[in-house]
């Protein structure tokens, strides 16, 4: 694209759902490196091509952290335009009540492995005046149905606040909230939407609106229909 | 016949806020269990102290059966907390790790399995100690204005099954308080307003609690605070950057 200067992109959960439509809309224009719990030979050949990829899981997330710095490295980037940290899990709470598990897991995939990722890969968005993305959920105000998810993405929400503030001369923080999207997620979480899932956004018209969202670098947005029959898929800026 | 007593439930009831509520639940007739890795003050009404470092999951998984064994409960105050104050990326990982443990994962472990047990009462009262900066951007904190939001959601959220059951829930937003947390956290003179005498916080947030009031926000002045940071944020988030994040 004439006058577009080429990305470098991370983006974890990239393998699957909304951070693989994320990366096809990406991928022609850009250099991504994608992260996955999936092993490479699982995701072989759904990835777009020329995009890297590195299997992170984030149920440890002091090690997944320290994978996603030294992956980097290895992939051999020294600098970072943007980190799309995107890798989620949910869990129907079962009787209304979600399992010890459940609230551990969910904190730790969702909440505390972008926390400590964010952390470790400050220096290398600072050094390119990088943005921070952070995928949030509308659930963050909270939902009766996945208490322990909806928590955990309430806490990216907070720490978004927060360290725009503190990166604010360096690093543009933001987090998004999708609404309902038609991956497999639910299905995963053990929730079953019904005729409900026929209203939700197709991963590709989210993936646009996010990708317009991270260009703009502003926080926090929601991505629902209400963005969506606003034109959100198909205007605004480009990355 | 006696009647069974009233009992109550404080999670970091050693100090602060937590020691606040126990002398206030003692005077109102409660026998209380006091969680917390440290044992409380030596007092003329005793507790019954469950020792547990709430950053270990081990610790929490081990002590959960006396912990429901010793309800039901009438109230449960679910207090304990830490902060990690400084520039977010200078702060250690196991720092930020345990601020998410301690202030949010191991309050809702604790809600889910005592609810799930059986081990409050109907009509029993719960209360999650979030944070006045739930209303606001938090920099300086940003792992602890995580777990804040991260426990007052799950709190909302679990708020219509929890009623199901018979137990009104309270989120607690308590302002800068005049313990030793704060004074070990907050950077001199940091405050906009002037912090509050806990045994005063603990009074107003067990009264509202009690009422069964979804929130409670100890404090004309941190209402205040609670509504601009709604309505204005950008700013109010600019003024605690001042306030706090330049100072460290
Ligand atoms: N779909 C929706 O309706 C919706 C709505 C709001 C927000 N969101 C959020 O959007 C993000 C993407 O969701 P999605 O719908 O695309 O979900 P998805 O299709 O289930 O994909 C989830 C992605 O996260 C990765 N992941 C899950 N657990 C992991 C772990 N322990 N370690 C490392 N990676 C892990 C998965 O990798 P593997 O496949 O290798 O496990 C996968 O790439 C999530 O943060 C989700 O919470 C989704």
């Amino acid at each position: 694209m004439i006058g577009a200067k080429s990305r470098r992109i991370l983006i974890t959960g990239g393998n699957t759902g909304l951070g693989l439509a994320l990366a096809a809309k990406l991928a022609r224009r850009h250099k991504l490196l994608l992260t996955g719990r999936k092993s490479e030979g699982e995701v072989a050949g759904t990835l777009p091509p020329g995009a890297g990829y590195l299997v992170a899981d984030q149920s440890d997330p002091e090690a997944s952290a320290a994978t996603v710095l030294r992956g980097i490295r290895d992939f051999g980037w020294d600098t970072l335009d943007n980190a799309v940290l995107n890798a989620g899990t949910g869990f129907a709470a079962v009787n209304g009540i979600d399992s010890t598990q459940a609230i551990r897991a969910s904190l730790d995939v969702n909440l505390l492995s972008a926390l400590l990722q964010a952390r470790a890969l400050y220096p290398l968005l600072k050094k390119s005046g990088g943005t921070l993305t952070l995928i949030g959920s509308v659930a963050h105000k909270g939902s009766a149905a996945v208490p322990a998810y909806a928590a955990s993405k309430a806490g990216l929400h907070g720490l978004a606040r927060a360290l725009r503030s503190e990166w604010k001369a360096d690093v543009s923080v933001q987090v998004l909230h999708p609404g309902p999207a038609k991956t497999d997620m639910h299905e995963k979480a053990g929730y079953d939407p019904g005729f409900m899932r026929s209203l939700f956004l197709a991963p590709d018209d989210v993936a646009a609106m996010m990708a317009s969202a991270i260009a703009a670098r502003r926080s926090p947005v929601t991505l629902s229909w209400v963005k969506y029959l606003n034109g959100g898929a198909y205007t605004g800026r480009r990355l | 016949m006696t009647r069974s007593p009233k009992r109550a439930l404080v999670t970091g009831g050693s100090a602060g806020l937590g020691a606040a509520a126990v002398s206030l639940l003692q005077a109102g007739g409660y026998e209380v269990v006091v969680l917390d890795k440290d044992s409380p003050a030596a007092s003329e009404n005793p507790v019954k102290h469950i020792s547990c470092d709430l950053a270990s999951r081990p610790e929490l998984d081990a002590a959960l059966p006396e912990l429901i064994a010793s309800g039901p409960y009438g109230l449960i105050f679910l207090n304990a907390g830490i902060n990690a104050t400084g520039h977010f990326e200078s702060i250690e990982a196991q720092a930020h790790i345990d601020v998410i443990r301690i202030n949010a994962e191991a309050p809702m472990v604790i809600f889910a399995r005592l609810l799930e047990a059986g081990a409050m009462r109907r009509g029993a009262a719960a209360v999650f100690v979030s944070s006045l900066s739930h209303f606001t951007g938090y920099p300086g904190a940003a792992s602890y204005a995580a777990s804040k939001d991260a426990l007052a959601i799950y709190a909302k959220s679990m708020r219509r099954h929890a009623k199901s059951r018979g137990v009104s829930l309270t989120v607690a937003f308590p302002g800068p308080l005049r313990t030793g947390h704060a004074e070990r956290h907050a950077p001199k003179g940091a405050d906009a307003s002037k912090p509050m005498d806990p045994a005063e916080a603990a009074r107003l947030i067990l009264a509202d609690a009690l009422a069964g009031r979804k929130s409670s926000i100890p404090g004309s002045a941190n209402r205040t605070f609670a509504v601009l940071g709604r309505i204005a944020p950008k700013p109010v988030t600019a003024l605690m950057r001042r306030l706090i994040y330049s100072r460290l």
